[in-house]
């Protein structure tokens, strides 16, 4: 197992984008999954985007990122949508699955495209690498690594533009004790350095210790809107108690 | 643009499989060549142009099985997602996969079209085949490209690598293989198909007029490649239109 450097966010100071999602409705098939969302994720703070399974979390994130168009509202970064930004990887990095990565392509391979396709340096790809602490796999295929080292390649895709922004979906997963401690301070030091970072995840505790704010989402409403200390609404009660009261799984 | 071209030429250089699918429809026209020429399969009549093109449909299968495949593996890899989130312009990705396939399909078929030459010329007698117009490799250059357009924008409309495949064999062999169905317009489809389009530039005897484009040669050559121009838009108003991963 690959050990993980100290962690060292992007060092450069970004023009600061807040994520922001106004009145999103999608409809499928006549069902509507997303109905009137809005929210905005602010730089400098770390998110927390949370909610039940099937609830539309990845639909609200792929809907800012332009993969899922709206059937009606406005998601925006920065106060433009995705795709009207000239440099996508500085704006915002996503990591939205594990498993969207070739198997049969390298890691060095893979940031290599991500880097040619936004006229990044070279340079990017090693330091990237090195900052997820994957050198010694890095030109292993993806297919022939095991979940962790692919979500930490999957994080390095998100932050090799070093992004004003990071949207990241279930990032844990797959992810060992050190490797979750490591990724919860590598956060910490991206939203300390001005940048916005939102992010999806079942980990209550995790999430309770790097969230400064919380949006929860259920059958495609949001159904909370708060810093974490106004979402708690107390000393002694925990994130997990809270959360299964709203969603009501308790 | 540029940036997104490199990022679609480095995916294909970063996989080894699709290389190995690439040289694989580069190899099927010389091989078929070979096999036809050393089995005294050329007629008096042609040329070692002639001859070396005799294996340039199996060379397009190849080629445009390979764009639909490398194209719709981006759905299947779950790839498409990255690729829109590292460039979310649509058309500029679209345009980009289109470019950098059909780059790469016509440097591979313009060094297969030359080693079928090569291989024709050295197991021929020189005396008995004239060398031919260079123009005949060319054609085949051009229909690879205009089949690996055709199989970028059937991998995007299919999503699946079978299915684009399939759609891209039906595409090339069915104007031929139907054509007694097509009645008058059957000059007009056929003799604008990719395979006749070649024995046209030919200019051997192989051909049945019903089989020849009206036009000449060069219409023929350019409705080809308006066709495949026009399936290539269809492939990129399809993925604009609807969500992408």
């Amino acid at each position: 197992m690959p050990s993980l450097p100290s962690p060292s966010a992007p060092v450069s100071v970004p023009t600061p984008a807040a994520i922001e999602v106004a009145d999103a409705t999608k409809v499928i098939d006549g069902v509507t999954v997303l109905d009137r969302v809005s929210f905005t994720a602010r730089p400098g703070r770390v998110t927390a985007f949370l909610g039940p399974n099937g609830a539309g979390k990845s639909t609200t994130l792929r809907a800012i990122l332009g993969i899922d168009h709206l059937t009606s509202g406005t998601a925006t970064i920065g106060g433009r949508r995705f795709h009207e930004h000239h440099r996508p990887a500085a704006v915002i990095g996503a990591l939205l699955t594990p498993d969207a990565i070739h198997p049969r392509r390298t890691a060095r391979g893979h940031l290599s495209v991500v880097a040619a396709s936004n006229g990044l340096p070279r340079a990017s790809v090693a330091k990237t690498i090195e900052l997820v602490g994957i050198t010694e796999i890095a030109d292993l295929e993806a297919g022939q690594m095991s979940l962790g080292m692919r979500q930490r390649l999957s994080l390095a895709t998100a932050l090799i533009g070093e992004p004003a922004a990071v949207i990241l979906d279930e990032p844990h997963n797959g992810l060992d004790a050190a490797a979750i401690r490591w990724l919860r301070v590598v956060l910490r030091q991206l939203a300390d350095s001005g940048r916005t970072v939102l992010l999806s995840s079942h980990l209550m505790p995790e999430i309770e210790l790097v969230a400064d704010d919380v949006v929860v989402i259920d059958r495609g409403s949001i159904q909370a809107d708060a810093t974490l200390p106004e979402f708690l609404s107390g000393p002694d009660v925990s994130l997990e108690d809270r959360y299964l009261d709203l969603v009501g799984e308790a | 643009m540029r940036t997104a071209l490199r990022g679609e030429l480095l995916k294909i250089a970063t996989v080894r499989g699709q290389w190995i699918g690439l040289a694989l429809a580069a190899v099927a026209m010389p091989m078929t060549s070979l096999l036809v020429a050393a089995s005294g399969g050329l007629s008096p009549e042609d040329t070692v142009t002639s001859g070396a093109a005799t294996g340039s449909l199996a060379g397009l299968l190849g080629f445009g099985a390979w764009a639909a495949s490398v194209t719709a593996g981006e759905y299947s890899h779950q790839t498409m997602v990255v690729s829109l989130s590292t460039v979310p312009r649509r058309t500029v990705f679209y345009g980009a996969k289109v470019i950098a396939a059909s780059l790469t399909a016509a440097a591979a078929s313009l060094a297969s079209a030359v080693l079928a030459f090569a291989v024709v010329y050295a197991v021929t007698p020189h005396s008995s085949h004239r060398v031919g117009s260079p123009a005949t490799l060319l054609s085949v250059v051009v229909a690879a490209v205009a089949v690996t357009a055709i199989g970028v924008a059937a991998g995007v409309l299919t999503r699946s690598s079978a299915a684009a495949i399939t759609a891209v064999v039906v595409l090339i062999l069915l104007p031929q293989t139907a054509a007694g169905l097509l009645g008058g317009l059957q000059p007009w489809v056929v003799g604008a198909s990719p395979g006749p389009v070649i024995t046209q530039v030919v200019g051997n005897s192989q051909l049945d007029a019903d089989q020849t484009y009206p036009p000449g040669t060069a219409a023929a050559v350019a409705t080809l490649l308006a066709a495949a121009a026009g399936i290539a838009v269809v492939g990129g108003c399809a993925l604009v239109r609807r969500d992408g991963g």
